[in-house]
């Protein structure tokens, strides 16, 4: 993680990340159990729930891929100040699977008036399928 | 291609806030939270203790959205549900003892028909606002209905 990156620094097409990881059982037990002080079977929590809804294996809760995915942005600087992040879940995400998230800056503002960026970032698996897509919004301190 | 004709939902929700609850984020909450998702920026999980200010990661408000229970729009269609997409307007910091309260209203219902067939999706938006009243998150969430694969 870059301690001070500025607005000034930054320029579009900038590359953000990557970063690799994957989402454990555990991970996504802790997860909802911040809310659920009793976990109980869910399509997150158990194969044979998510098998009789007709999915493969349990999948990460939506929240918590939003989550992931806003970790490129923040983990990019101490300094990025996170406004706004929009996801769309193109597919389900696995458990204990190997995922890539990255970003690209797409828009900077030239005005003068704000240090507002905007990147896209993704979620990819580890054949490159994009499972969550989505854009950000984030400003950076000037230098001045 | 998106519309609205034809789908059967109690259309006497569209617009109409709710309220869905209240929530306490403590510390404990928040570095949980932060714990769970690999976060280790040092804005929210503190120094390698564990100490110092934090504020919450700024989705942190999905917690409580995700496990509300919402008015029952009574939609006629599909078999399975998953959670689309979503986005968050993040206004303003969260820091350990604030207290959120959220109101939620359903903004729209859409299909749409894909290459798997029809989709009915469900969009609902809930305001977080803290002791001080003031709006600390926005979040949209779209959920979408579907049959499921044959």
């Amino acid at each position: 993680m870059s301690k001070n990156l500025y607005f000034e620094d930054v320029e579009i097409g900038d590359e953000i990340g990557p970063i690799t990881r994957s989402v454990s059982d555990d991970d996504v037990i802790q997860f909802v159990s911040i809310r659920e002080k009793k976990v109980t079977p869910s399509r997150f929590t158990s194969k044979e729930f998510a098998n009789s809804e007709g999915l493969a294996e349990a999948i990460v809760p939506g929240p918590m891929n939003i989550a992931l995915m806003s970790q490129v942005l923040t983990d990019w600087s101490e300094t990025v100040c996170l406004l706004k992040i929009d996801v769309v879940f193109r597919q389900t995400v696995p458990h204990n699977k190997e995922l890539t998230f990255s970003g690209i800056v797409t828009d900077k503002d030239e005005t003068g008036e704000n240090t507002k960026l905007e990147c896209d970032v993704v979620m990819e698996n580890s054949d490159g399928v994009k499972l969550v897509i989505g854009t950000g919004i984030i400003a950076l301190p000037n230098k001045s | 291609m998106t519309t609205d004709e034809g789908i059967v939902y109690d259309r006497s929700l569209l617009g109409v806030e709710t309220h869905i609850g209240t929530f306490e984020l403590t510390r404990e909450l928040m570095l949980g939270f932060a714990k769970s998702t690999g976060e280790t920026n040092p804005r929210y999980v503190g120094d390698e203790h564990g100490k110092g200010n934090i504020v919450a990661p700024s989705t942190i408000c999905n917690v409580f959205v995700s496990g509300v229970s919402r008015p029952d729009i009574k939609l006629e269609f599909g078999e399975i549900s998953f959670f689309a997409g979503q986005s968050i307007e993040c206004k303003a910091e969260i820091r350990p003892g604030d207290v959120l309260s959220a109101s939620t209203k359903l903004d729209n219902v859409y299909a749409k028909t894909g290459r798997s067939g029809k989709m009915v999706f469900a969009v609902w938006e809930t305001h977080f606002k803290n002791q001080d009243d003031t709006t600390v998150a926005l979040v949209t969430e779209s959920f979408v209905r579907r049959n499921k694969s044959r």
